[in-house]
């Protein structure tokens, strides 16, 4: 109970601090260019098409009745947003030394900051992402009310993320580099631009299910391109990841979070 | 006793100097290639450095207090506790009152923003509500006396605009705890008798201040009490007249 009262409390006294702190990324993002907003709603689409035109010719897409557009747009969607947010906040400790340096703010408001910031921009691209799906014919259905449910683990899970990968970067800057590589590898084994079934090996298969990007993007396409409401496990497994990791990436920058000010 | 702001209890601050050189592979490496070497980090006194030593003192609602010291006696490094901004230690510091730290002006500006914006970032930094900075804008506007460059970003204005416009930000709230390092002049002359003026009056102005300067005859001219603290170890508390006299005495001046 305590616990909670403190979070109400501090959202209310720096909640205002958090807004600034997002809007204020949202201005400077698109400063000085000309397309400005645009710019996030046609940057996924020219991406995408990239990656459709490459990759349409390299794996065979053998589903019947699905677009590989709306199914390689659905899971660059999430994808996108857990690997921009989550290398934003892994930064946004250091970045932000002269601030914590200076004046006392709870060190969490930072990672949580970005991952709003990137939060909004993912909105964003939902728009070509149902552009797209009305293209192909994929077309809407009364599933997609479900999808929130989806967002709100991704959010959760790059939210423990950013906590945790914030705050191993403060000790160790390798950080950066290794995670560079780490994603590059995690983008490969989370099956978005192939299908899951085109893995041979069922060890291997099984196993990649337990990468929690993969239900979350498995959750969307299940609604987007199935047309069908998730399993009981697939919500599970959502919730389960999620918050796991949440609670493991808060359990760790609580514990170290006094320590940050000696090793920025 | 409930007229106490500030109370700090025993506080002691370490910095270990040697994290710079933290383990590294590379250190690794040369260490498995070479035993002797190991031996020699091992060996090594550690690199503890204490700022504070078990500093206690109170600090009554209205009082201001000075803490004076040489360079790297541990004043600024109290002040950090104070605010919040360092957690000490050992002991603790309890405060009792909204703070308001003017130990560097302008944290949290954003250069690529406009100084409207900025006045509401570093607002929030600082802190204040989103009403409090509508109805203190024009307030704060006016004296930084940047009205015409509202719609500029702050990459284009000069060293002393920006701080101008930190000075103006972070002096707008009448706090209940003033935490000063050093009267902090800036701009031009006309805008530093200015900016003077206004910390002058915000310490005489009834609040509870912990103020740092290096000019004893500031501290004598504003502070009821003075802390002397040197190499991390308090040497007086009492009168600002004694200590100071004490103290320059120690100095050698």
């Amino acid at each position: 109970m305590q616990f909670v009262r403190n979070i109400r409390y501090s959202l209310k006294k720096y909640g205002y601090l958090l807004d600034q702190l997002v809007s204020r990324d949202f201005k400077v993002k698109y400063k000085r260019s000309i397309l400005g907003v645009a710019w996030s709603l046609l940057y996924p689409l020219l991406t995408t098409g990239v990656m459709a035109l490459v990759f349409s010719n390299i794996f065979r897409f053998t589903q019947p009745g699905v677009s590989f557009l709306a199914y390689l747009m659905t899971g660059l969607t999430y994808f996108n947003y857990f690997s921009e947010a989550s290398n934003l906040a892994m930064s946004s400790v250091v970045a932000n030394f002269s601030l914590i340096n200076k004046v006392y703010i709870p060190k969490y408001i930072f990672p949580l900051s970005k991952c709003l910031f990137v939060g909004i921009n993912f909105l964003l691209t939902l728009i070509p992402l149902y552009a797209v799906l009305l293209l192909t014919g994929t077309g809407v259905n009364w599933h997609h009310l479900l999808l929130p449910y989806s967002y709100l683990c991704l959010f959760l899970f790059t939210l423990g993320m950013g906590f945790l990968l914030s705050t191993i970067a403060v000790f160790m800057r390798d950080m950066f580099y290794i995670y560079g590589i780490v994603i590059t590898l995690w983008t490969y084994l989370t099956p978005i631009m192939y299908d899951l079934a085109i893995i041979q090996n069922e060890v291997m298969q099984v196993a990649m299910k337990f990468n929690p990007m993969y239900q979350y993007i498995n959750f969307g396409r299940m609604i987007i391109l199935y047309n069908m409401t998730p399993s009981a496990e697939s919500f599970g497994a959502c919730a389960l990841s999620s918050v796991l990791v949440l609670l493991l990436g808060t359990a760790v920058f609580r514990r170290n979070q006094d320590k940050f000010i000696y090793y920025i | 006793m409930d007229n106490v702001m500030v109370r700090a209890e025993n506080v002691s601050m370490m910095f270990n100097l040697g994290i710079e050189k933290g383990f590294s592979l590379k250190q690794g490496f040369v260490e498995l290639l070479d035993p002797k070497k190991r031996k020699q980090r091992k060996e090594k006194p550690n690199n503890d450095f204490w700022a504070l030593q078990d500093v206690s003192f109170e600090i009554g609602r209205g009082e201001v207090v000075g803490l004076i010291g040489s360079n790297g006696a541990g004043k600024s490094t109290m002040l950090k506790i104070v605010a919040g901004v360092l957690k000490p230690t050992r002991g603790k510091v309890e405060a009792y009152g909204n703070i308001c730290p003017m130990i560097e002006l302008g944290a949290g500006f954003d250069m690529d923003l406009t100084a409207r914006e900025n006045v509401f970032l570093n607002g929030a930094v600082m802190g204040y509500s989103k009403k409090f900075i509508e109805s203190k804008f024009d307030e704060i506007v006016a004296f930084s006396e940047l009205q015409d460059f509202l719609e500029v970003p702050v990459r284009n204005f000069s060293s002393g605009m920006v701080a101008r416009l930190a000075f103006s930000v972070a002096t707008v709230v009448e706090p209940e705890i003033l935490i000063v390092d050093e009267i902090l002049s800036v701009g031009d002359i006309a805008f530093q008798a200015k900016s003077e003026e206004k910390m002058l009056s915000m310490i005489n102005g009834g609040t509870t201040v912990l103020y740092v300067s290096h000019s004893t005859d500031s501290i004598k001219k504003l502070c009821d009490r003075v802390i002397w603290l040197d190499h991390g170890v308090v040497q007086g508390i009492g009168t600002s007249k004694e200590i100071c006299d004490q103290y320059l005495k120690m100095v050698g001046i």
